[in-house]
């Protein structure tokens, strides 16, 4: 099966300062690869080289061996020149940190992205509006991040991406460090909204029931040097209610499955 | 939901904050009283031709005022002022942009900038009046210098604290890199090029009153000389209570448009400047 993103025989290391021992491989040899309109979550242990592997395919950092081919088209990866942040836009990043630019308030942000593109229109202007209310930030749209709680700003780093609707969003534990009733909240307005547009989405956790309550896969990673563990197809039924999915019973076994993956 | 009505709360004053406020005020003016106390006792004791009458100074500059003569020779002061500030201010800001994309260049030319920033510029006075008259030009270059300084190594550690994360996520959403200096840059170096400007504005004006006890036959550098040389020390009291009032006005000025400016910023009281 080739898919919309292709991932082969990744491998990363950082560079090794003179005098010292090569750095170790933090990826090595990673193969997987992701279905147009796919919702695959990537689960392993923390330290596993999750937040490389997406800066990798988002053309933040450069590999150090293997290809991705995006769209059948090979991304150039070699040196820091080359590459091509975003592949011009056509894949979107929610950083673990929201990374939303202080100056500008929540609305202005969630527009900054189609004016960079030189996108602003009536109508992509209309689309950023109706974002905003379907993730319940109607009555904030002048604040500044400070003024946001951290839900608020997650979310609002969350619709600055889809805003502008690229083929693909990479999302690296963008729920992390929330509390567990803004988390589930958060989770069950990405889902609906996935559900209208249905983006090829690639989710980073190290949340066992929040990658199997999102996916349609899971894939499971070693630890260092990452490689693939194991790979889960999720049968729940969708529309999935994220307070209710844990009583589902396909989810004991694949959790326990899962589990026994994750070192 | 919770954070704006934590803003609220403490926008609003308790009474104990409000009670703190009045006493505070109520030091400054005693202490402002004080300090003319001290003023009047001074003429008092060394006598008016070292020190002068502050109130003989009050109802002089009343005078001065009126005449007409104040307002011109301030209005020289802070034409000069503004110039040279306006080119030290843009060349102290153009430069290090321009640096920015050129990493190899910058290496080459910071060593000489930052030797450079000990050149005693005052000292270059005689020299620039040899070369370039006795003119605006003079005044302009060393006003221009002295601006100049603060501001470019304030603007060139503003660029460079920039945040490398928000740099990669706004390239991602693909932003252009005019607009990445325009929008990531600006916005970075803006609260340092503030405290630069605050450094610099009193010195131009310095810089002004110095150029003209030397040079020219107005401003309020020339009426404070020109009074020292009648024996004039009320005159001379008259110029300097100007020149500290055009300072702090002008400076007053850059804190309103600095605050405009940066209205995004976590309001933090102790670390306003």
């Amino acid at each position: 099966m080739t898919g919309l993103l292709e991932v082969r025989n990744l491998s990363k290391r950082f560079a090794t300062r003179a005098g010292r021992e090569p750095s170790p491989w933090i990826i090595r040899d990673l193969s997987f690869s992701v279905a147009d309109g796919e919702f695959l979550t990537i689960v392993g242990p923390s330290g596993g080289g999750k937040t490389t592997l997406l800066n990798m395919i988002a053309q933040i950092d450069t590999a150090s061996g293997g290809e991705i081919i995006f769209q059948s088209k090979q991304a150039p990866l070699n040196d820091k020149k080359s590459l091509k942040p975003g592949l011009n836009c056509q894949i979107g990043y929610v950083t673990q940190e929201d990374n939303l630019l202080p100056w500008r308030t929540c609305l202005e942000n969630v527009l900054f992205p189609l004016m960079a593109q030189g996108r602003l229109t009536e109508e992509t202007r209309e689309r950023a509006q109706s974002l905003i209310r379907a993730v319940g930030l109607a009555g904030w749209e002048t604040h500044y991040p400070h003024e946001l709680s951290g839900g608020m700003r997650k979310r609002t780093s969350l619709i600055r991406t889809l805003v502008y609707d690229p083929p693909v969003i990479l999302m690296d534990e963008p729920f992390g460090a929330l509390d567990a009733q803004t988390r589930a909240q958060l989770q069950e307005d990405l889902l609906r909204l996935w559900n209208l547009g249905r983006k090829t989405i690639v989710f980073v956790t190290h949340d066992i029931t929040e990658a199997i309550a999102l996916a349609d896969r899971t894939l499971v990673l070693t630890r260092q040097p990452s490689k693939v563990a194991g790979e889960h197809v999720i049968t729940i039924p969708r529309p999935r209610d994220m307070r209710d999915v844990v009583t589902q019973p396909e989810f004991i076994d694949i959790y326990r499955r899962i589990r026994a993956q994750v070192q | 939901m919770t954070t704006a009505e934590d803003t609220n709360a403490l926008c609003v004053e308790s009474d104990g904050s409000r009670w703190r406020n009045v006493a505070v005020r109520v030091g400054q003016i005693g202490l402002g009283l004080l300090l003319l106390w001290l003023w009047k006792w001074g003429a008092n004791s060394a006598g008016e031709t070292y020190i002068a009458d502050p109130f003989k100074v009050w109802s002089r500059l009343i005078e001065v005022a009126r005449s007409g003569a104040l307002a011109h020779h301030a209005y020289v002061t802070l034409r000069i002022s503004a110039l040279g500030f306006a080119i030290g201010c843009a060349a102290g800001v153009i430069l290090p942009f321009a640096l920015r994309r050129l990493p190899r260049l910058t290496d080459a030319v910071e060593p000489y900038i930052m030797a450079s920033v000990g050149v005693p510029k005052y000292a270059l006075i005689p020299l620039f009046i040899l070369w370039f008259g006795i003119n605006d030009a003079p005044k302009l270059w060393l006003i221009g210098l002295l601006v100049f300084y603060p501001v470019f190594i304030s603007v060139f550690a503003g660029i460079r604290s920039v945040d490398g994360r928000l740099l990669g996520m706004v390239r991602l959403l693909g932003a252009s890199e005019t607009r990445i200096s325009a929008e990531v840059i600006w916005h970075t170096m803006l609260p340092f090029f503030f405290s630069g400007l605050k450094i610099a504005l009193p010195r131009a004006v310095s810089a002004a009153i110095v150029a003209e006890f030397l040079v020219g036959a107005e401003g309020i550098g020339f009426y404070i000389e020109n009074s020292r040389q009648q024996m004039d020390i009320t005159g001379a009291f008259v110029g300097i209570v100007v020149a500290i009032a055009l300072v702090l006005v002008t400076n007053a000025i850059l804190v309103w448009i600095d605050k405009r400016l940066s209205a995004w910023r976590p309001t933090d009281r102790h670390m306003e400047l």
